[in-house]
């Protein structure tokens, strides 16, 4: 895979600069250096990965509608293997062809891509189209082969693959006059699941779901967004289930000019929400109950530069309990003096964890998180400092914080813009956790972008 | 399973080719936004006031980066890709939701604490708490991708 990448971004390197005028070409280098103190892990050990993140957009290919897009990142350890896997790693994340339409967003890719429509949220191999159509209907289609990634647990690779070998999705939206758009989705991913290979396996990797999405403004100041995902498998279902994976919805109101809530309400059946995982013991479908969680946020503009977010959430997930995280935090933008900067708590009253061993009958996973951050900007020079401290209420009795209840963290930055399109940077972190105990690492980041086609988020 | 694709690509195409007589004659979006943008995130209907933003029959106001589109924005991800295309290119949005990434976001973008970070640096610990409490919010971005890291302890 990493050497295929490699020469494939090289391919189009060097054919991209050939087309001329109309690519562009953005990489981040990131050289990092840290020490680790892990208990029980090699003291002596020195990580400097080397990584390179490079993307290619090279437009108007012959025709203006054709284009080509391409991204990935490769990984050297210099010194320590830093990672599990081997001491170098690669991965393209995308690279298609797209052919964009002047009229309707008409638009088909091919190659390797993201998909986000309705319940649709995947890595392809694949084609994918989609186009306004008359009366504010538009339509989206894909298909190909999911990205399936290889997995170093104890999950078998092999029925991964066999399972998932090919995925298809379809999204049906209308666009109501004035009020916003209303989408059903449909999803398959692998065609064949394990109840119905010729010699049936336990853990299946397969989905088919159904979702509908919304976003509505019916006035002024009312908003809904959400969406419901439906599995329309034929794997087991359990009793007086409904088989919605996941209802998750939000309503924004304005109160007033500079004062908005918001509040949402999330609902997710395990059974049914951890479909397809490739990580099955983590993600288990066969938890009992549910997760759910309501909560609620206030925005106030108190003045133009400063922006102030209450916020609360209760959560609960049945095999456990409920945990309620409540804060606040304040942002303050001093565009004329190129100065942003923030300060945030949030306090986190939670469930306890029962019975470790006899000497710890449980734990309670309360904590709270306090952090102040700050970057400006000079000319060509920026920095920024960023401190987190957080409190663990239940560590000595917690046998995963190692009897530690304060864990800090500080990352600062300096940069220097040395024209448009090259910009360097040294970040210094220093944590003092739990479990890593004192651990330093610098980082040194060279972003350089070439071409014309500057987007507006990057 | 190779007829199967054969069968989905031709019936793709026939949708496409009845879709023509039926497809929206509006000119498309922008492919790069026309206005170049500052620092930070943008309010949009700051710049556009209250008028839809073209044919998606949505304020501009539902797109304003607020703190609660950005915690919150897969439902207008999902509907309005052409819009987020016009000032993001796929990459911006693989620094988070990569299948298979190499660093942390909040690594990556260690010199932007402005940044929303799914989790900050020296997760590794406060993991445990966060995911124990809710493992469903994980799942959207390791339940079928990303996870190779975290097969090492969870087997
Ligand atoms: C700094 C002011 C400014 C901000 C902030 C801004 N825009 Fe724009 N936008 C413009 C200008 C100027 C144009 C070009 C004139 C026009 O079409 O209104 C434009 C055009 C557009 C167009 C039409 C492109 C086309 O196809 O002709 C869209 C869509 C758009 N903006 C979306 C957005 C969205 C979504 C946001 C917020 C995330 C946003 N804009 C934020 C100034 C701004
Ligand atoms: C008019 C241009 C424009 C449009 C359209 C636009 N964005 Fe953005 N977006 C930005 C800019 C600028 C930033 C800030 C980037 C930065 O701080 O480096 C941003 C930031 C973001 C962030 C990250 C915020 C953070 O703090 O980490 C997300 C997520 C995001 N946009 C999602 C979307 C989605 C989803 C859409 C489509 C519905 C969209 N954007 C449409 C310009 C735009
Ligand atoms: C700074 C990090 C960040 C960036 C950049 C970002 N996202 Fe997200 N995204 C998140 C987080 C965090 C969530 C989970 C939110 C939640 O819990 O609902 C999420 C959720 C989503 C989901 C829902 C996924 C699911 O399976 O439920 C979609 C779709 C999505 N993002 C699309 C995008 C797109 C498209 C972009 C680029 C325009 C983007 N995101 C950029 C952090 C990010
Ligand atoms: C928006 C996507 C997103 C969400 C949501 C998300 N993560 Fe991550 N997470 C990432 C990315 C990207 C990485 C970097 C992966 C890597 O380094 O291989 C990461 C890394 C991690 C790491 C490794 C940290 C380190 O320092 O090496 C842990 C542990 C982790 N995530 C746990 C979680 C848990 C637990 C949750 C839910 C409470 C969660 N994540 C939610 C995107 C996400
Ligand atoms: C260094 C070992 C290690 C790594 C790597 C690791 N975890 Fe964990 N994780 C733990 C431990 C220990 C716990 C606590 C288990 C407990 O208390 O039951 C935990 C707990 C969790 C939980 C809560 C489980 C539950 O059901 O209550 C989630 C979710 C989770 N981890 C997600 C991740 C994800 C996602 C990654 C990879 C991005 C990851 N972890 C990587 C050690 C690790």
């Amino acid at each position: 895979m990493k050497h295929r990448t490699h020469v494939a971004l090289l391919a189009v390197l060097v054919s991209g600069a050939a087309w001329g005028q109309d690519v562009s070409v953005y990489s981040t280098t990131i050289a990092q250096m840290w020490k680790s103190d892990i208990p029980g892990f090699d003291k002596t050990a020195t990580y400097t990965p080397a990584t390179e993140f490079l993307g290619i957009d090279a437009n108007k290919l012959g025709t203006d509608a054709l284009s080509l897009h391409l991204y990935g990142w490769g990984r050297t350890d210099l010194k320590d293997q830093s990672a599990i896997g081997g001491k170098t790693a690669g991965d393209l994340t995308y690279g298609y062809l797209q052919y964009a339409f002047d009229r309707a967003n008409a638009q088909v890719k091919a190659g390797r891509f993201t998909i986000n429509q309705g319940v649709g949220n995947e890595m392809v191999d694949g084609v994918y189209a989609y186009t306004d159509l008359l009366d504010g209907w538009n339509v989206t289609a894909f298909a190909g082969k999911p990205v399936v990634y290889k997995n170093l647990g104890n999950v078998p690779q092999a029925s991964i693959s066999f399972q998932r070998d090919y995925t298809f999705g379809t999204r049906l939206g209308y666009r109501i006059k004035r009020m916003g758009e209303i989408g059903l989705s449909y999803l398959q991913d692998g065609s064949t699941p394990a109840m119905d290979l010729p010699i049936p396996e336990t853990l299946d990797f397969t989905r088919r779901q159904l979702g509908a999405d919304l976003s509505l403004a019916p006035c002024s100041f009312i908003d809904v967004t959400g969406r419901t995902v439906f599995d329309v498998s034929r794997r087991q279902q359990a009793e007086h289930s409904t088989r919605i994976a996941e209802s998750d919805y939000r309503v924004g109101v304005k109160i007033m000019d500079g004062l908005r809530f918001n509040g949402s309400f999330t609902d997710r059946d395990f059974l049914y929400y951890y479909t397809g995982s490739t990580l099955p013991n983590l993600f288990d479908m066969n938890e009992r109950g549910k997760f759910k969680a309501v909560g609620g946020n206030l925005t106030w503009t108190a003045v133009a530069n400063l922006q102030l977010v209450a916020d609360v959430r209760r959560t609960n997930r049945d095999e456990y309990g409920t945990a309620t995280r409540a804060g606040l935090d304040a942002r303050y933008n001093l565009a004329a003096q190129h100065v942003l900067a923030g300060v945030g708590y949030h306090k986190v009253n939670a469930f306890n964890v029962a019975l470790v061993d006899s000497t710890t009958p449980s734990h309670s996973l309360s904590h709270s998180e306090a952090r102040a951050w700050v970057m400006a900007e000079r000319g060509a020079f920026s920095a920024s400092l960023d401190a987190i401290r957080l409190h663990y209420s239940g560590a000595s009795t917690n046998p995963n914080l190692i009897g530690k209840s304060i864990e800090s963290q500080l990352v600062g930055s300096v940069g220097y813009q040395a024209n448009e399109g090259l910009k360097v940077s040294a970040d210094l972190s220093y944590a003092d956790t739990p479990l890593y105990k004192k651990q330093a690492m610098g980082l040194v980041r060279i972003e350089y972008r070439f071409g014309f086609a500057a987007k507006g988020g990057k | 399973m190779s007829k199967k694709l054969l069968l989905v690509a031709a019936s793709l195409g026939l949708a496409l080719l009845t879709a023509c007589a039926i497809i929206s004659p509006e000119a498309s979006f922008a492919r790069t936004h026309p206005e170049k943008l500052g620092a930070g995130r943008p309010t949009c209907s700051e710049c556009h006031g209250t008028e839809a933003v073209k044919s998606t029959q949505k304020t501009f106001a539902a797109l304003d980066h607020t703190a609660a589109f950005v915690k919150d924005h897969k439902v207008q991800a999902s509907q309005d890709s052409a819009t987020c295309a016009s000032c993001h290119a796929q990459s911006f949005c693989s620094d988070c939701h990569g299948g298979k990434t190499v660093m942390t976001p909040s690594t990556k973008l260690g010199n932007r604490p402005d940044r929303e970070m799914p989790h900050r640096a020296g997760y590794l610990t406060m993991h445990r708490i966060e995911g124990k409490i809710d493992p469903t919010g994980c799942y959207k971005c390791h339940g079928r991708a990303n996870n190779e890291k975290c097969s090492a302890c969870h087997k």
